[in-house]
């Protein structure tokens, strides 16, 4: 899924300043399961927004809500009419979710409630890593199934580097290696062996070297 | 307030009922109103209780309490006194149930006997519409609760009071007016009764054809108790025998004791197990001296010149055979005899029908009973319906007000040809047993005592035994209920499935069953509220309204007024599972500036809405709960903790002084109270300014 975090409040006031009715808008998908772009979380923002106005002796009108998914035309379809009768729209959404309403809406300002990461995944309740980076040409049934690209700090092809301590990446004594992480799971899998194979230069114009990238299933797309 | 009127929801909110509900012969709502009482709301949990229970006091004592036999709680500690709350309500209150004066139906209806059941007819007709009238053929009213049961049981101003309560609703009750004798069905319907309900009861003791039974001596259990209940004496020896094992013979027997013979003892066929009456009656009976003869059958009654000496019994082989139908077998040449000047009989009661001379066509079992239609309640006489014990043969009081109840509705469905139900009747699927795996994880709360007096007032005196709950007691009791049945449900529509409330659960409840998307909570749900705030989608809610978690009471705290111009104001959200002393510790200040929100544990309670208390116009929030090891979930205690820091940081990054928002966990085991704190708090939030 898409991980976001909370933009920080002090920002999200700034962008809505000039504004007096704001919709603030959740994301059902991605966002509500990472705590941050959910019905709870538009609640809790908006009870921010309203007593921070209250504090500053301002007015805003808040309207909440949130919908399935704001990256599908056909969803945020559905709530046009409140849209168009606010001053600003506030998604919870990941930039993709943003955009969408930006697009739909031209009359309305649309800002960002959110900083969407990266691609990952709970560990634990509360606790999110990265696990894909996107590259467009997938490389982990060589590294028993652990993202070289997304999860080493300098997405190394061929490693461990010099600098991997106890289990540790030198860049952050938080950060698993992972090519420990590799190098342990291949030796379970009495694969270690093909560490050995020096894996060439990846061929990274798949990936974000070449944004925007674009997917096309010609067998789905209907004629207009 | 927090609800109008709960009992009306109750079947659209609730896809399984809980057992103690299900058990109940009136179906009364036991689980809602422990679960108000657990709230200190104890009006509304007395209203409920009326509204299906028209002797509540009298019920809360001498009811055989098959919810606390089904009771969930049996399967973690012990079943909570369900009741004993009950008596505790009905002894302490006396809201009305009011009669609706613009629901007048034309149609009187005279009701026999002013015992349970036909109380329990009288009162729901009269709630319906119609005029009744009470013909009993007694003095006084009560029919077996005051003939039958001893006062040290049931003090008679608990029957009087709730009497008079259904007096005030209008019923009227014509005393010492007997059927077949100063009236009759013929005069009833010349007087324009449009319905009769019989309730006459059981009124003659069963008797025991043996050898001896007509020695001087011998008294039939009923007739025993009518004349100490109703003169506070009665003629015995020094050495009594009770024959049988119900509560009727315990009651016999501790009777006896109290008019002070050397010896009781009670001699039944049943092993102590298979006695039909409630262990703590039988421990009781045991404790004030009466000594128990398990599994003896009386052969016959030994007497000298025509009065009793003893009883010579056999040894009981089996009370109930295969078929488990009554059918006693003795051991041959097993002969004791058991010492005895004074036998009572106490096996059973049977019905005196001398109210049906001279008046034809009403059909009556072998056994004496009255045949009537199971569903409508209705004789073999249209128009004529009877329930209770002159029905049942052997029922228990609230049997008999089922019956009262369910012929109520009958009646009127008869004379307005409609076809209303009661839906508490319905089937309705149980809350399953609570999961094995789940015990470990519910803390064990002991039982709360019923005060008692002490052995040696009890005996002087036919004073009651059961002194009842304080509000404290009663509080702590009923806060031990898991609330079955009525705990989160998952809105399908709204989960994403993001298996949030899988991992918060600390007793693992909701789970993603096989195949589906969507997280599923079972009965099993303690209603701690946890997954339902950590929900990201706000997918989880209660089922009932009880369960308002703040919410509409902060609403209709800040759309009052005076809240406005109090300044400062300080909300206060404190869990009402700590101790109820702190939470009704009070001063001047605390009165003036402190408005109180109590939450049946604070994990229900969203972070959120504290900054909702700070926008509204709060000057300040004071959070109250219990130190970790007090928690009532154990886990909530970390939660809460740990929204409160969450919203401590929100509050700083806006730039709000931290004295305005506070948290306390206050130890029993402490000195600091409520008081100094929110004393403390005000006097903080007074200087900020
Ligand atoms: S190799 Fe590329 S596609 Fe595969 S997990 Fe890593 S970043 Fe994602
Ligand atoms: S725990 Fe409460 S709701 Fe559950 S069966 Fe017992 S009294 Fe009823
Ligand atoms: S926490 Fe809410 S959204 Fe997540 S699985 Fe449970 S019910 Fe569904
Ligand atoms: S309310 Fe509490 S006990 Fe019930 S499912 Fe949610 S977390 Fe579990």
């Amino acid at each position: 899924m898409i991980v976001a975090d909370s933009k920080p409040f002090h920002e999200i006031e700034q962008m809505l300043s000039e504004f007096k009715k704001v919709y603030i808008v959740g994301c059902g998908s991605c966002v509500t399961i990472c705590h941050t772009g959910g019905e709870k979380q538009v609640a809790e923002l908006a009870a921010k927004i309203r007593l921070t106005a209250k504090l500053k002796g301002k007015s805003i009108e808040v309207i909440e809500d949130s919908i399935l998914r704001q990256c599908e035309w056909e969803f945020i379809e559905e709530v046009k009419n409140v849209v168009e009768d606010c001053d600003a729209v506030l998604s919870l959404a990941c930039g993709i979710g943003v955009q969408y309403m930006a697009e739909r809406f031209p009359n309305v300002r649309v800002f960002p409630g959110v900083n969407t990461t990266f691609m990952g995944g709970p560990t634990e309740q509360g606790v999110f890593w990265e696990r894909c980076a996107g590259c467009g040409n997938c490389i982990i049934g060589t590294t028993g199934g652990l993202c070289p690209v997304s999860r080493c700090a300098k997405s190394l092809l061929n490693g461990p580097c010099g600098g991997s301590q106890n289990g540790k990446c030198e860049v952050s004594q938080e950060t698993p290696c992972v090519w420990n992480q590799i190098y342990d799971q291949l030796d379970t899998q009495q694969l270690l062996s093909t560490m050995e194979n020096i894996v060439p230069p990846k061929d990274w114009r798949t990936g974000a070297e070449n944004h925007p990238r674009k997917m096309v299933l010609e067998h789905l797309v209907m004629k207009k | 307030m927090i609800m109008n009127n709960p009992n009306t929801k109750t079947d659209t909110y609730s896809c399984e009922e809980a057992p103690c509900v299900m058990a109940c012969p009136i179906r009364q709502d036991a689980r809602d109103y422990v679960q108000l009482i657990a709230r200190g709301l104890f009006k509304e949990a007395f209203r409920l209780v009326r509204e299906r229970n028209v002797l509540p006091s009298s019920c809360g004592r001498i009811c055989t309490h098959p919810c606390e036999t089904k009771c969930r709680r049996n399967d973690t500690d012990a079943p909570i006194a369900i009741a004993w709350l009950k008596r505790f309500l009905g002894d302490n209150y006396s809201e009305k149930v009011g009669v609706n004066p613009n629901q007048k139906y034309p149609e009187k209806i005279a009701i026999i006997g002013a015992g349970p059941a036909g109380l329990a007819a009288a009162n729901d007709l009269a709630l319906m519409g119609y005029s009744c009238t009470i013909f009993e053929s007694n003095p006084t009213p009560g029919g077996m609760l005051r003939m039958g049961v001893p006062t040290y049981r049931l003090p008679r101003t608990a029957i009087d009071k709730e009497v008079e309560f259904i007096r005030q609703m209008g019923v009227e009750i014509k005393y010492n007016t007997a059927l077949g004798k100063d009236v009759t069905f013929d005069s009833l319907k010349k007087e324009g009764y449009a319905a009769i309900f019989i309730g006459v009861g059981l009124l003659d003791s069963r008797d025991l054809n043996i050898e001896g039974a007509n020695y001087d001596g011998v008294l039939k259990g009923i007739s025993f108790l009518r004349e100490v209940n109703s003169t506070g004496t009665a003629k015995i020896g020094k050495n009594v025998l009770v024959i049988g094992g119900g509560a009727v013979a315990m009651d016999c027997a501790r009777t006896a004791l109290r008019l002070k013979p050397e010896k009781v003892s009670v001699a039944c066929l049943e092993s102590r197990k298979e006695m039909p009456t409630t262990d703590f009656e039988i421990e009781e009976t045991i404790h004030e001296g009466v000594a128990l003869y398990n599994s003896v059958g009386p052969k016959r009654i030994l007497g000298e010149n025509g009065k009793v000496t003893g009883l010579e019994t056999l040894k009981v082989k089996y009370v109930f055979d295969e078929q488990k139908r009554f059918n006693p077998a003795f051991y041959e040449n097993s002969e004791v005899v058991i010492e005895a000047d004074t036998i009572i009989l106490a096996i059973g009661q049977t019905s005196n029908l001398f109210f049906l001379k001279n008046q034809e066509g009403l059909q009556v079992s072998r056994g004496g009973t009255i045949i009537v239609d199971p569903n409508t309640f209705v004789t073999s006489i249209p128009g004529i319906y009877a329930g209770g014990d002159i029905v049942l043969g052997r029922g228990t009081m609230t049997e008999s007000m089922a019956h009262g109840k369910k012929a109520a509705i009958s009646i009127h469905n008869a004379l307005r040809s409609e076809k209303r139900k009661d839906e508490k009747w319905g089937d309705k699927p149980e809350v399953p047993k609570l999961a094995d795996t789940r015990v470990p994880l519910i803390k064990k709360e002991q039982k709360q005592d019923m005060p008692m007096l002490s052995l040696g007032e009890r005996l002087n005196s036919f004073d009651e035994v059961e002194l009842g709950f304080s509000p404290e007691v009663a509080v702590r009791e009923a806060q031990r209920c898991m609330n079955c049945g009525a705990g989160a449900v998952v809105d399908e529509n709204l989960c994403v499935g993001c298996i949030t409330c899988v991992r918060v659960c600390p007793f693992d409840v909701p789970e993603f069953r096989r195949g589906e998307t969507t997280a599923f909570i079972g009965g099993d749900c303690q209603s701690c509220g946890l997954c339902i705030v950590e929900c990201p989608a706000k997918a989880i809610r209660f089922k009932t309204p009880l369960e308002d978690r703040g919410i509409e009471r902060l609403k209709s705290l800040f759309a009052d007024t005076s809240t406005k111009n109090t300044k400062p104001v300080i909300v206060n959200f404190f869990c009402q599972y700590s101790s109820f002393r702190d939470n009704s510790e009070s001063n001047a200040i605390i009165d003036k500036h402190v408005k109180r929100i109590g939450i049946l544990g604070l994990g229900k309670v969203d972070p959120s809405l504290y900054l909702n208390a700070l926008e509204w116009g709060a000057d300040g929030v004071l959070i109250t709960a219990c130190k970790d090891d007090e928690c009532h979930f154990c886990a909530e205690y970390e939660w809460i903790k740990k929204r409160s820091e969450y919203v401590g940081k929100i509050l700083n990054e806006l730039g709000m002084d931290s004295r305005i928002f506070q948290t306390h966990f206050i130890s029993s085991q402490t000195d600091t109270t409520f008081l100094d704190i929110a004393t403390q708090m005000v006097k903080d939030i007074e200087n900020l300014k």
